[in-house]
């Protein structure tokens, strides 16, 4: 490698790190101000599992795979927490923004793929996507699984350009650690593999030559990285063999997933809800969201992946160069189709196609700007797209602070209501006024409870009943707009009652037996 | 002997007051319905099992006639607007007496979160009797710790009168109210202020069940 060459790998990789710090900046600040998602308190709740009684039982029917679990255990351990009740938002969702982050150091190893400056560009990008940025606070999988599906790609890159075992079994690692993480790996092994075949053929076809592939992976590598992802998979999914079942059910689990994306769901939507989402979002009076400069230099930097190449001398034992970005071309496409073609959508699926978008927009980018003949134009050129940055990320600081909560982001969906926060302190309230404290009981009688069962985990005695009970009286009776008339009826002693939202449209009416609300005035006077 | 004294004291006592009573029914006579012009819903299906002792009981039902002494005007009317916070996140100060009540894109201001007012001067000291507020209404949502209070102090420091709080639990710092909460709709919200007279009148409100963002899309003040 030239002086040349060296200096700008270097001053490559010191700007990716430095957008890195720059993304956990953007990331960490005032996780525990968003109300928690019904799904991240579920999600809390299982981890909590794992907390109190040491032990994770995969389920087939729900909660995906248990890497967000384990992965949170660091940080319960170094908060001191000893359970639940004891955990706060900032244990669980620094999870998310720890592989948030990574996501961007991750480019270091494709630099040779991509291209140095297109890698930098990527980071910028990851750094700064509002999508990228809002659900890297999620306690969910889906951080994680993109982190994993690009390491794996990212290690694959690496052993097709070094030959070294180690990186392929490093890629089977990451292969099975997204199959411990959310079952719709599925379909980003359907896209890779299917993205290698295509980007092969796509290259026999308008090159006439081979991206060299076949010289660099072996049948019997393949299968020992396979078995590689097996034994990285199998120990998590089954709570290290406490439930060898596991394995099992986590392929028979794609039975219920196929039956819940064929349709006639609440989460149902047409086929170009996440294209229309990425593009432009105006949900009400207020400002308007769109990552469309991505997906634009993405389309660019597909059409630039695909455009053909002089055949020129294949390096020798290694893939071509171009044989990552083509991939991750062919990939992005696929993946995009297949999940738009499904009608079941929530926004955070889309981030394992969207990675691929920003990493073909890092490509477009800097195409674009290669071509350009002068420099003063090159320099216009950067402007601009520094000032898209910008704007991205100002759009995810809005995301993230004012509108974290609020329908008009695009990226909140079937979000709770900040009205839940005013739940939690009123019920912290009464408990102080509660002669038993901490320990009165609780009923909440819905069969939408979610997420309350996060904020109630710092008390003693809670009940959760579907229907009412016989007996429904007690401290503080919570009970969903449906069931209130009969829960009205059913309470023999007198009650203060609120509503208060528990997602947009949807009330909840908290019950305050009236000694303790009348003691909890009092006390409020004083 | 006694006794007569004491039944002509019950007859002049229910003379009395009845002679109270009469300047009342005539005011009562002179009640003419205020016509409001209400602007198009924008959902339908207000919840109606919905009840509590603070949730107005005519929720999902529609509003009877607004009954007020004849000859009032609106005399928020494009009047000057002031705020907690001078700078909404959407919308101008302005638009909350410019006779749009409309639930649609541009019609509403939203300020930020936490407890918010804002007043309206009318310019000079009026004897109000009917307040309407439309908070926001394309969406069924309880606003929070509603307090509205009329003052000729545009700091209501002195001379405060209260005519409307729901603020159950005195959470605005300002009283424990016993008005109803309700969920907003195309109708607004009409308060009865019986006359009360001052210049300014301040609205606070704490968030609502959607979101913790106070909206307001028209005030309307009708007096003489």
């Amino acid at each position: 490698m030239t002086y040349a060459g060296k200096r700008s790998r270097i001053i490559c990789a010191t700007l990716i790190v430095v957008a890195a710090v720059g993304a956990f900046a953007f990331r960490v600040p005032n996780l525990d101000k968003r109300p928690m998602h019904t799904d991240e308190a579920v999600h809390t709740v299982k981890a909590g599992e794992l907390i109190e009684e040491g032990r994770y039982i995969y389920d087939p029917q729900e909660y995906h795979g248990p890497t967000i679990y384990y992965f949170a255990m660091p940080f319960v351990w170094l908060s001191g927490a000893k359970s639940l009740a004891e955990t706060n938002e900032f244990t669980f969702r620094i999870v998310p923004v720890i592989f948030g982050t990574a996501l961007v150091l991750l480019l270091l190893l494709v630099g040779d793929g991509l291209g140095r400056w297109a890698t930098v560009i990527a980071a910028v990008l990851t750094a700064v996507s509002p999508a990228m940025v809002f659900y890297s606070r999620y306690y969910i999988q889906e951080m994680l699984l993109v982190f994993f599906t690009f390491a794996m790609m990212a290690a694959l890159w690496r052993h097709s350009q070094s030959r070294r075992f180690a990186w392929l079994l490093l890629a089977g690692a990451c292969a099975g650690m997204m199959h411990a993480t959310k079952e719709t790996c599925i379909l980003t092994f359907a896209a890779l593999g299917a993205a290698i075949v295509a980007a092969f053929l796509w290259a026999r076809w308008r090159d006439g030559f081979t991206l060299g592939f076949q010289k660099v992976f072996r049948r019997q590598h393949l299968v020992m990285a396979a078995v590689m992802a097996f034994f990285i998979s199998a120990p998590l999914l089954s709570g290290f063999f406490r439930n060898p079942r596991a394995q099992l059910d986590a392929w028979l689990t794609y039975t219920s997933y196929l039956h819940r994306a064929g349709g006639a769901g609440i989460h149902d939507h047409p086929w170009y809800y996440y294209l229309q989402m990425l593009l432009y979002t105006k949900n009400a009076p207020g400002p308007w969201w769109s990552e469309g400069l991505i997906v634009a230099l993405a389309a660019v930097g597909a059409v630039a992946a695909l455009l053909p190449r002089p055949v020129g001398d294949a390096p020798p034992g290694r893939a071509r160069p171009i044989a990552f970005v083509r991939v991750v071309a062919f990939y992005t496409i696929f993946l995009t189709v297949i999940y738009s073609a499904i009608p079941y959508k929530t926004p955070w699926c889309m981030l394992s196609f969207l990675h691929g978008m920003i990493l073909l927009a890092g490509f477009g980018a800097a195409a674009i700007i290669r071509r350009t003949p002068t420099i003063p134009a090159k320099a216009i050129l950067v402007i601009l797209l520094s000032l898209g940055a910008y704007q991205l990320g100002q759009q995810a600081h809005r995301a993230n602070t004012r509108y974290a909560a609020d329908t008009r982001n695009p990226y909140v969906y079937g979000h709770t209501a900040t009205d839940i926060l005013r739940v939690a302190k009123r019920i912290e309230e009464i408990a102080r006024v509660a002669p038993e404290g901490r320990d009165m009981l609780i009923k909440v009688i819905t069969p939408d409870c979610w997420p309350l069962p996060w904020y109630l985990r710092g008390f003693g005695r809670v009940g959760y009943w579907a229907e009412p009970p016989d007996d429904m009286d007690a401290a503080i009776v919570i009970t969903s707009e449906e069931l209130d008339e009969q829960v009205d009826a059913g309470l023999k002693q007198e009650y203060q009652k609120s509503y208060y939202g528990l997602r947009p449209e949807v009330l909840i009416a908290v019950h305050v037996r009236q000694d303790l609300w009348d003691a909890f005035i009092e006390e409020r006077s004083k | 002997m006694k006794k007569t004294m004491t039944l002509i004291g019950m007859i002049v006592a229910f003379a009395l007051l009845a002679g109270v009573a009469v300047p009342r029914t005539c005011n009562a006579e002179d009640l003419t319905e205020l016509k409001l012009k209400l602007p198009k819903p924008m959902f339908v299906g207000t919840p109606k099992n919905i009840k509590s002792k603070i949730l107005d009981p005519n929720t999902g039902k529609k509003r009877k006639p607004v009954m007020a002494p004849a000859g009032l005007t609106n005399v928020a009317f494009e009047k000057e607007v002031t705020a907690s916070d001078d700078e909404p996140i959407i919308g101008e100060l302005e638009m909350l007496t410019d006779g749009d009540k409309e639930g649609a894109d541009g019609s509403f201001t939203e300020f930020g979160p936490g407890l918010q007012w804002v007043q309206v001067d009318l310019g000079e000291s009026y004897e109000l009797y009917v307040i309407v507020l439309w908070h926001y209404h394309s969406q069924a949502r309880i606003y929070h710790d509603v307090v509205v209070q009329i003052s000729d102090d545009p700091d209501f420091v002195t001379g405060v009168t209260t005519i409307y709080n729901n603020d159950q639990d005195n959470s605005a710092g300002l009283g424990v109210g016993k008005n109803w909460e309700w969920i907003e709709t195309n109708e607004g919200r009409v308060m009865d202020a019986k006359g009360a007279k001052g210049r300014y009148i301040r609205f606070y409100s704490d968030g609502s069940t959607s979101n913790d963002m106070n909206h307001y899309i028209e005030i309307e003040a009708y007096g003489r």
